[in-house]
């Protein structure tokens, strides 16, 4: 296979890979540092090429999304890997697959890669969450719906009110063999804008007793806004 | 039976601190088998992340699961919230592989690294529904312990089916052999004990023979270390691939079981080391390859050997982590010249204070090598020094005491001259006399004269900046008196676990109360296994032949007595 070389714009050396890849069943419950940890270690079994860091301690050159809320299953995390020499995305695809725990499965590379740089607008994430009740379910499509939707949410050691505002975007509500699904994006990293994470604890305390009814969360898409 | 993790909730694995721990699916995780003879699940008494790191674990889980008849799982101590979980859910605790109850294994093999451990394996055989006490037993998985602490098998006599002595690589085979034909036989629980009985190392509760002799790997150094060990999902205590370069120690410190729990000193040869680590890091991924033993310097062909790694590196970020260095100038000028070698801090243990209390304890480190660290390390990478020191060593006086403090502050002032954000921190902790050791026979000081001890220390370097840490004294007497138990103790543990304690070597979990009220109960009296004992005396463990002549322990502890200048009985 003939690998296409394409010049970083900001450092011509550099090649990177971007690696997409799902967590779910176990995997989800790994936390942020022990993933990271998981996909190092994942890396130097399958020997990437890739860089390291400078300094006493030198690590290898990744940089991940950010953290996925502990419990949420996800098809779209992603990590961006700086290499020391072009690489087969097809190889690498297939052999850090074979290499991780339960529950992550590389879905795509793409090298070369280039870090768009331009400053956060904050990302769109798409949620699907999973009923197997369609009470609960639409008792949870009320409160995600609902822009005026106020909640409180304790961070730093205090109590601090939400509202959904436009947090939440295009709630959809369908069911398929006795499962009901709502599916919405979030706006995730946006000044004074609930995290996807806030609203799910929120919508969990909303639900109490039936929030054992909410089977499933999982991210199934993330976009960086423009 | 379902697999119990599967009747797990989202939301209640999120009321779980690192629910990770609780559900398997790791990386290099064995295949689950159809059908296979024999299931069995190797339990370590403390958390996964501890567990994780033991080497017997990793040593068995590999040896077992390459049979393919024979599927091996695992199963760790949890954290009192998820056990708390699975009592409301009424679940009983189970495999990580396959979610399997406990009791649906035709066996546990329970490792017992440390005595403070005995309670979290009633803790673990209650919350996987199996009856406590052998006598209780009808049917349902057999129960074997092995692994340092279980060499005096007699405190946890009255709960195992048997107990193993010595180095289980050959046996754990054995052992299965043994157990897929009682199962093939359908042997009662009874018949399936006796059959286990038979092979060497194995200790019977209900068949106790008269005599048993420890186990050894004679083959040791010609054996391959599990190369595709399992990579924690959760960030394990040693995170690292671990060789053990060789097993056995040839220093002798009077005081010291693993001395004398490993011997023969059985070195594995360099190429050897230097392949399966390679072949290790590639299996794992780890980043830091760990050299065990238990005096790493005194492998023979050291130098060469942190040469050949280095020459072998496998990835960029590659270092070696090298626990119980002897500390002499040779080895400290050897890491300055390895890069490679992670430089966190030095730790090293004089145990004593003074050369006498060295000499009695037959510590070989003198003051000049002590002293010599601190000078040769003074301009180097480490920043840190760690000592550990043992107050009420046998034949201790306050002088040597005085004499710790003195080495300290004298320490302090080295360290300072030559790099002056230099820090030292010492660790106390007070004597256990363990079995099978020429210490065997001694007593262990009272509480009161232990606490005596740490103040004079404490004290005495008031106004330095060195860190003191000490191990709580009620901790080292419960420890003595499981460590050196009769069949009594058994009770006592039962009556502890009773009272709610658990995973006793955790500062938070640590129940006093509880142990006393058990002491109370049961009638059983500390003092009468923190005394001193007799050399005429018969000691609970003498049946086991240690390969190490009890002859041996006894001259060794009149020679101690000799240089302290003291008579014993």
């Amino acid at each position: 296979m003939t690998i296409q070389i394409t010049e970083n714009i900001e450092n011509p050396d550099e090649i990177k890979a971007k690696v997409i890849y799902t967590k779910t069943q176990q995997a989800r419950y790994v936390a942020h540092l022990d993933n990271i940890d998981i996909m190092c270690k994942a890396l130097r079994r399958i020997q990437l090429p890739y860089a390291v860091s400078q300094g006493c301690h030198p690590r290898p050159k990744l940089s991940f999304a950010s953290p996925l809320p502990l419990g949420h299953a996800s098809y779209c995390e992603y990590f961006v890997v700086t290499l020391t020499k072009p690489i087969d995305p097809v190889w690498l695809k297939e052999s850090l697959t074979k290499e991780l725990p339960n529950g992550m499965e590389v879905l795509e590379v793409i090298t070369p890669y280039h870090d768009k740089r331009t400053k956060n607008k904050g990302d769109c994430v798409k949620y699907r969450l999973t009923f197997d009740n369609e009470d609960v379910c639409n008792k949870a499509f009320d409160f995600l719906i609902n822009p005026e939707t106020t909640f409180e949410i304790e961070s730093k050691g205090r109590n601090r009110t939400y509202k959904l505002g436009s947090a939440v975007k295009k709630p959809e509500m369908y069911h398929e063999n006795n499962k009901y699904f709502i599916i919405a994006d979030f706006m995730q990293g946006l000044a004074e804008v609930p995290s996807v994470s806030k609203i799910i604890t929120a919508l969990a305390r909303f639900l109490g007793e039936n929030k054992e009814s909410l089977k499933l969360i999982e991210r199934l898409s993330l976009q960086a806004l423009q | 039976m379902k697999n119990i993790i599967e009747q797990l909730s989202h939301w209640e694995l999120l009321e779980i601190e690192k629910p990770a721990r609780y559900l398997g699916g790791e990386a290099n995780q064995a295949p689950i088998k159809d059908n296979p003879k024999l299931r069995v699940c190797l339990v370590f008494p403390d958390l996964y992340e501890l567990g994780m790191s033991n080497q017997a674990i990793k040593i068995f889980y590999e040896s077992i699961n390459n049979r393919p008849d024979i599927m091996a799982e695992r199963c760790f101590a949890p954290w009192p919230d998820f056990a708390s979980l699975l009592k409301k859910k009424n679940l009983p605790l189970y495999s990580l592989e396959t979610g399997t109850p406990l009791n649906q294994f035709d066996a546990l093999y329970v490792t017992l690294p440390y005595e403070m451990t005995f309670t979290n394996v009633l803790y673990i055989l209650d919350l996987g529904n199996i009856p406590l006490l052998w006598e209780e037993r009808k049917e349902g998985p057999v129960i074997i312990a092995g692994g340092p602490s279980a060499a005096n098998p007699m405190p946890v006599s009255k709960f195992m089916d048997a107990i193993f002595i010595g180095d289980g690589e050959e046996a754990i085979l054995e052992m299965c052999d043994c157990l897929i034909a009682s199962k093939e036989a359908k042997a009662t629980i009874r018949e399936k004990r006796m059959a286990l009985s038979k092979i060497p190392g194995m200790w019977v509760p209900e068949f106790p023979a008269k005599s048993v002799k420890r186990r050894v790997f004679k083959d040791f150094a010609k054996s391959a270390p599990p190369l595709h060990p399992v990579v924690p999902n959760v960030q394990a205590t040693h995170n690292r691939a671990a060789i053990e370069i060789f097993r056995g120690c040839i220093r002798g410190c009077r005081f010291c079981n693993a001395g004398f729990y490993y011997r023969p000193k059985r070195e594995r040869p360099v190429e050897n080391i230097v392949k399966y680590s390679c072949e290790m890091l590639k299996n794992t991924g780890e980043e830091t390859l760990g050299l065990l033993s238990l005096s790493t310097s005194d492998y023979s062909n050291f130098e060469n050997l942190v040469k050949a790694l280095q020459a072998s590196k496998l990835y960029p970020e590659q270092t070696i982590s090298i626990p119980s260095l002897r500390m002499n100038d040779n080895t400290i000028k050897l890491l300055d010249e390895t890069p490679q070698i992670r430089k966190g801090g030095l730790t090293f243990a004089p145990e004593a204070g003074t050369q006498r209390l060295r000499d009695v304890i037959n510590k070989n480190i003198t003051e000049d090598d002590i002293i010599n660290v601190m000078k040769t390390t003074g301009d180097s990478e480490y920043r840190t020094v760690k000592l550990y020191f043992m107050m009420g060593l046998p034949f201790e006086k306050d002088e040597d005491i005085e004499g710790l403090v003195e080495l300290v502050k004298r320490l302090e002032a080295i360290g300072r001259s030559t790099k002056p954000k230099k820090q030292i921190s010492i660790s106390l902790s007070g004597f256990i006399p363990k079995p099978f050791t020429p210490f065997q026979w001694a007593g262990q000081n009272s509480i009161e004269d232990l606490k005596r001890k740490r103040v004079m220390v404490c004290k005495g370097l008031e106004g330095s900046s060195t860190k003191i840490s000490w191990r709580e004294e009620y901790l080292c007497l419960l420890e003595s008196v499981l460590a050196r138990g009769d069949e009594k103790i058994c009770d006592l543990v039962l009556a502890a676990y009773k009272n709610g304690c658990k995973l006793d070597s955790w500062f938070e979990h640590f129940n006093r109360e509880g142990w006393e009220k058990a002491f109370e109960q049961t009638g059983i009296k500390s003092e009468d296994y923190t005394r001193s004992h007799k050399i005429s005396e018969t000691l609970p463990w003498d049946f086991i032949d240690f390969q190490t002549p009890r002859a041996f322990f006894e001259k060794e502890y009149k020679l101690a007595a000799k240089i302290a200048g003291e008579e014993i009985e």
